[in-house]
């Protein structure tokens, strides 16, 4: 049997939304000077919001694979945005790297994902295809940012490591490879935290939509179980080709450390 | 033995916004095959950026570098690396024992790493000064003047033709005495080796060099004999140096 979901309707939302006034009130009250923020990105986020629950709805209607795909592009460039904004030290040719981890990870993993693993019918079905890739660019977003901004972190701090290294014969990559551990490793740690903590700390978002919506509980933890296996894959995927290609851009391709390279702060 | 030779070796580095800065502006110099040559001169003068030029980790502008009459930029620049060991000023040493900073250079060509007894090491060890039960240690526990030998022979162990020493009494409190001196002459007598140092220790540089080469504002103003060029300076920017005191000079 399936529950009719309560639809929210303006007066619910205001009410929701004096939560987002508590916040600022409490922000005032410390003096923390955030009002202002929180205003502007809850005001950002409920237009963004509305304005895709608009586009999806039109693409639904639609039914046809260009708008998904264009859709998925838009998403994915925003990402690209998004990681720019947030990584403060880049690493050379910053855009190209991040760009190419981001469409052949995240891109990949998508269509694997939905195609082979979830299988719907038609494979462009929006309802489908642009919930769960907007899931595992999102999440992958997350590990790139840490992984790009961890490598310049380790690239910098560790250059007297590496050139000792080079000085005694090592090829770029050996001489790098500690680095580019550190930055994977770091770029893996949020996501393993949050498939250990899944259930016990944290109800995850897409099932608890899901049983909102009145699908079954176990239905909606199987997508859950299966979207968190394609999120991990997606993010491990996005950092190692972020770290294999940003790795590079570090040297000459006589194995030595580029002049424009961050030294030690 | 393999003769060093640099002829009109230029390198200019990004100016601060303005025109690119030249640091190395035509240097030319020969190292002989097995003779020890020390660079001195004043910091800034481009002694360290010239080190970096003759192991590859940067490519001059202009001119030639010949190592045994080749170019280097002719070379793998893997293949040259290993047969141009270097102490950089700072130790560095990995994380580890001794043994495994020892072992590094073999296992970074894919080599079978030689135990702590094996002659590579032994040797490296002996010629270092360095005690054989220093080798289990962890590396990074060490004193400075320690981790300079253990860099030292890390660079000697895998029988380069050249070794370069970068400011090699730079990082120790004291000075080091003779005992730097004695190794690096033990150094460069029983393996025939090219040694090229930069130092502002003029008394090290007295004692060990078989040529001695003044570096500054990127020319070499004047080389020779250590003491001839120590005792009887021709250029005034070699006489200023020397009237300096020592701790100011490098």
């Amino acid at each position: 049997m399936e529950a009719q979901i309560i639809d929210l309707d303006l007066t619910r939302l205001a009410l929701g939304y004096s939560l987002i006034l508590l916040t600022v009130g409490l922000s005032r009250l410390r003096g923390i000077g955030q009002e202002r923020e929180i205003l502007w990105a809850s005001v950002r986020m409920v237009l963004q919001l509305l304005a895709l629950g608009y586009v999806l709805h039109l693409i639904f209607a639609i039914d046809h694979p260009l708008p998904v795909l264009l859709i998925l592009l838009v998403m994915t460039g925003f990402s690209i945005q998004v990681m720019a904004g947030r990584v403060k030290e880049k690493m050379p040719a910053f855009y190209r790297v991040v760009s190419t981890a981001i469409f052949a990870g995240c891109g990949g993993v998508t269509f694997f994902f939905v195609l082979l693993v979830v299988g719907p019918d038609p494979w462009y079905d929006p309802r489908y295809l642009i919930p769960l890739a907007g899931m595992i660019i999102g999440n992958s977003m997350n590990g790139a940012s840490l992984a790009a901004e961890r490598l310049s972190a380790e690239m910098r701090e560790r250059r007297e490591e590496i050139e000792a290294a080079l000085c005694l014969g090592a090829s770029s990559r050996q001489a790098s490879r500690t680095a580019v551990s550190s930055a994977f490793r770091a770029a893996l740690i949020p996501t393993t935290n949050t498939m250990a903590a899944m259930g016990l700390v944290s109800l995850p978002g897409m099932m608890t939509g899901q049983i909102l919506s009145g699908t079954d509980p176990v239905t909606a933890v199987k997508y859950q179980i299966a979207i968190m296996f394609a999120i991990t894959g997606s993010v491990g995927v996005t950092a190692f080709l972020i770290l294999l290609q940003g790795c590079r851009r570090y040297f000459t391709p006589a194995h030595q450390l580029r002049a424009s390279a961050p030294s030690p702060r | 033995m393999t003769t060093l030779r640099l002829e009109a070796v230029r390198k200019s580095r990004p100016g601060n916004g303005g025109p690119p800065v030249e640091i190395l502006r035509g240097v030319s110099l020969t190292a002989q095959g097995g003779a020890l040559t020390v660079i001195i001169g004043p910091s800034g003068g481009g002694k360290s950026t010239l080190m970096r030029l003759l192991n590859r980790l940067e490519d001059p502008d202009g001119g030639e570098i010949l190592l045994g009459g080749r170019n280097i930029l002719e070379f793998d620049p893997l293949e040259l690396r290993r047969r141009v060991g270097m102490a950089p000023q700072k130790p560095f040493m990995f994380p580890g024992s001794v043994l495994a900073n020892l072992q590094l250079p073999f296992r970074l060509r894919g080599e079978a790493t030689p135990g702590g007894a094996e002659p590579a090491i032994v040797h490296a060890l002996e010629l270092c000064r360095l005690p054989a039960d220093l080798l289990p240690r962890d590396a990074r526990t060490l004193s400075l003047g320690q981790q300079q030998r253990v860099s030292l022979a890390r660079a000697l162990v895998a029988g380069p033709e050249l070794l370069l020493l970068d400011e090699p009494t730079s990082a120790l409190d004291r000075p080091p005495g003779d005992r730097l001196a004695d190794t690096l002459h033990d150094i460069s007598r029983s393996r025939q080796l090219t040694i090229v140092m930069m130092t502002h220790d003029l008394r090290l540089a007295e004692r060990v060099a078989d040529h001695l080469a003044y570096l500054e504002d990127g020319r070499i103003l004047e080389e020779g004999v250590a003491a001839d060029l120590l005792n009887r300076p021709r250029s005034a920017g070699l006489r200023r140096f020397l009237d300096q005191p020592m701790e100011t000079q490098g």
